[in-house]
């Protein structure tokens, strides 16, 4: 048997399969299609992450450290999985750089991608300059240190957050039926950084479900509410038009406690995207024969096994977010007992 | 022009003009009529802030719709269902005053039983936030003075003037700022009970107890209505009291 396991992505899960793999001496490879490490929330520059309100460099920088660090990982940056051949324990595999290697079990940590909001035509994105994602809030944070309207810099009066653009609508197929799980929590956390820091700046979130689970609700609902003011609306925004007249935008819906339609006028509004399986993960289920939803296009876990990192193939481990929506901690400790999984498979003897 | 099915259409949105002219043109006759859209243009976001920022209007905030309130108020569940806490609360909250409004007929009639406070899963303290969003209509007079807030100002004069209340007076009292015609003696200028108009639901309220009430209870009764009680050594302390609620901005 084959004395090697590779790891397919390097965001959170990916990371932390590899440096507990390299930790417990196992030879390790780990190929990332990007130039860099850290996937999702660095690529994208998150700017806070829930739930613990760290800074990604906090949490993913001694991760990139410690397996950049450890002579047993081999990392590949711009690097893909594009062939795989051989039998548990004995896998052949072929990157993209020409690279053929033998190993014993396999990591799957290929990750999600963000909902690109132009499917959504009627909320004008990329229509109006002022009508953003909360990826570019984030990057508005963590990037230029300030919140204002791309339309003119100023600082808005109003913030509106849509919420489930791309997740619970059938409209766009059986692809997006499912909650993004992270939308509530972060615009919440959103809302609140901004009223720290914009105490005149009105935040209304429009929802159909607050669905800040687990011990999530105190710091992500309750809080935002009772000690910032953010304000809570419910009604699905149908439309966004924009009004020459006064240079805002109108959300449209219907307020469904009150049973009226709104256009109501908001400066800055943000679309609280949805999840779905990056390519690279429709990619590799198909490379490695791994089972998908058949609507989500997610990979799914074995049905023969209660946890939910063990795949329908022995010897290859699914972590993170290509199973469907995660937060990071838990993207962690997947790639963590993804790693204890495959090193246990291929019977390493622990070195540490 | 007519309006087919004008039943659909609350009167309020019915414009119609004797004369109309729009861009210069004279459109009066067949297109003198608007109905104007049933559509929420804006909130009022300085209502919503001068509750929040009052002292016993804080917990609106905390407000999560679950109804809890509602469904244990009994206003609500055995007299009007227009009257809805939980809706007020967020009515008040995006500060939709005309939705506010609809409801001014009814949303002063809490009996204070507090049970929505008790039960509240929030800690909203209900009872109290309701008075702060009728206390802040009326001053900004966008109602009219509510009959609860007449009876607690009638209440008021005779708990000041006497040190104490006498039931009867408070009650033909009441009775006639209503608007009944109350029959009073010519000398003492007091009301006598039941010769006058009274309303239905009072003389029902009566007099079945009445027929069973001990003589002597009428009898102090009767007494006190034609000689108001009041606290000893009252009118000393009935000055004191009316220039301190004369300082405070508490009399009216």
């Amino acid at each position: 048997m084959a004395k090697s396991v590779l790891v397919v992505g390097g965001g959170p899960a990916g990371l932390a399969a590899a440096r507990t793999l390299g930790k417990l001496g196992v030879s390790t490879i780990l190929v990332e299609k990007d130039s860099q490490l850290g996937g999702n929330p660095i690529k994208n520059h998150y700017h806070t992450l829930i739930p613990r309100k760290l800074k990604p460099s906090q949490v993913i920088g001694p991760y990139i450290k410690d397996v950049e660090q450890n002579p047993n990982v081999k990392v590949l940056l711009n690097t893909e999985l594009t062939a795989c051949e051989g039998e548990p324990g004995e896998f052949r595999v072929t990157l993209s750089n020409g690279e053929k290697h033998e190993v014993g079990a396999i990591v799957v940590a290929t990750g999600f991608e963000h909902f690109d909001p132009r499917r959504k035509g009627e909320l004008g994105y990329g229509l109006y300059p002022d009508v953003i994602t909360n990826l570019e809030l984030e990057r508005m944070f963590s990037q230029e240190g300030k919140l204002y309207r791309p339309s003119n810099g100023q600082l808005p009066k109003r913030v509106a957050f849509v919420f489930c653009v791309g997740s619970r609508d059938r409209q766009l197929g059986v692809t997006n039926v499912h909650c993004c799980r992270y939308g509530c929590a972060l615009s919440g956390l959103q809302g609140m950084e901004i009223r720290e820091h914009y105490p005149d700046v009105d935040v209304f979130c429009y929802y159909m479900d607050v669905r800040t689970y687990g011990t999530w609700e105190y710091p992500f609902y309750w809080a935002p509410q009772e000690q910032y003011g953010v304000r809570y609306v419910r009604g699905r925004i149908a439309e966004i038009t924009y009004s020459p007249a006064d240079g805002r935008l109108r959300v449209k819906h219907e307020d469904t406690i009150v049973q009226r339609p709104a256009e109501v006028p908001m400066d800055l509004v943000v679309l609280v995207l949805g999840m779905e399986p990056s390519p690279g993960t429709k990619k590799v289920a198909k490379i490695l024969g791994l089972s998908q939803d058949p609507d989500s296009q997610f990979l799914v876990p074995s049905d023969e096994s209660g946890s939910n990192i063990i795949s329908n193939k022995p010897g290859i481990f699914i972590a993170g977010a290509c199973k469907g929506p995660i937060d990071i901690e838990s993207s962690f400790s997947e790639g963590e007992a993804a790693a204890a999984e495959a090193a246990t498979f291929i019977g390493a003897k622990v070195t540490v | 022009m007519a309006i087919h099915e004008r039943s659909l259409v609350e009167p309020e949105r019915i414009l119609r003009k004797e004369r109309l002219v729009v861009d210069g043109v004279d459109i009066s006759g067949d297109w003198n009529l608007i109905i104007l859209p049933r559509v929420i243009n804006d909130y009022d976001l300085d209502f919503a802030k001068e509750i929040v920022n009052s002292p016993d209007g804080k917990t609106i905030n905390q407000c999560y719709q679950c109804s809890y309130c509602t469904a244990s108020c009994p206003v609500h569940n055995y007299w009007d269902e227009r009257y809805n806490p939980r809706h007020f609360i967020y009515l008040a909250r995006l500060g939709m005053i005309d939705e506010l409004q609809k409801r001014a007929d009814v949303m002063w009639r809490c009996v204070s039983c507090h049970k929505c406070t008790h039960r509240c899963p929030k800690g909203v303290l209900v009872e109290e936030v309701l008075k702060v969003i009728l206390r802040t209509m009326a001053k900004k007079g966008l109602i009219d003075e509510y009959p609860s807030k007449k009876f607690d100002k009638f209440f008021t004069e005779s708990v000041v003037e006497y040190g104490r209340i006498e039931d009867g007076e408070l009650l033909f009292g009441w009775i006639e700022k209503q608007g009944y015609k109350v029959f009073k003696d010519p000398i003492l200028k007091k009301p006598i009970p039941f010769i006058g108009e009274t309303p239905e639901w009072l003389k029902q309220l009566t007099m079945k107890p009445l027929k069973s009430m001990n003589i002597d209870f009428l009898i102090l009764n009767a007494k006190h209505m034609l000689f108001h009680p009041r606290t000893k050594n009252w009118s000393k302390f009935k000055q004191v009291l009316r220039k301190v609620m004369q300082e405070e901005g508490a009399l009216h």
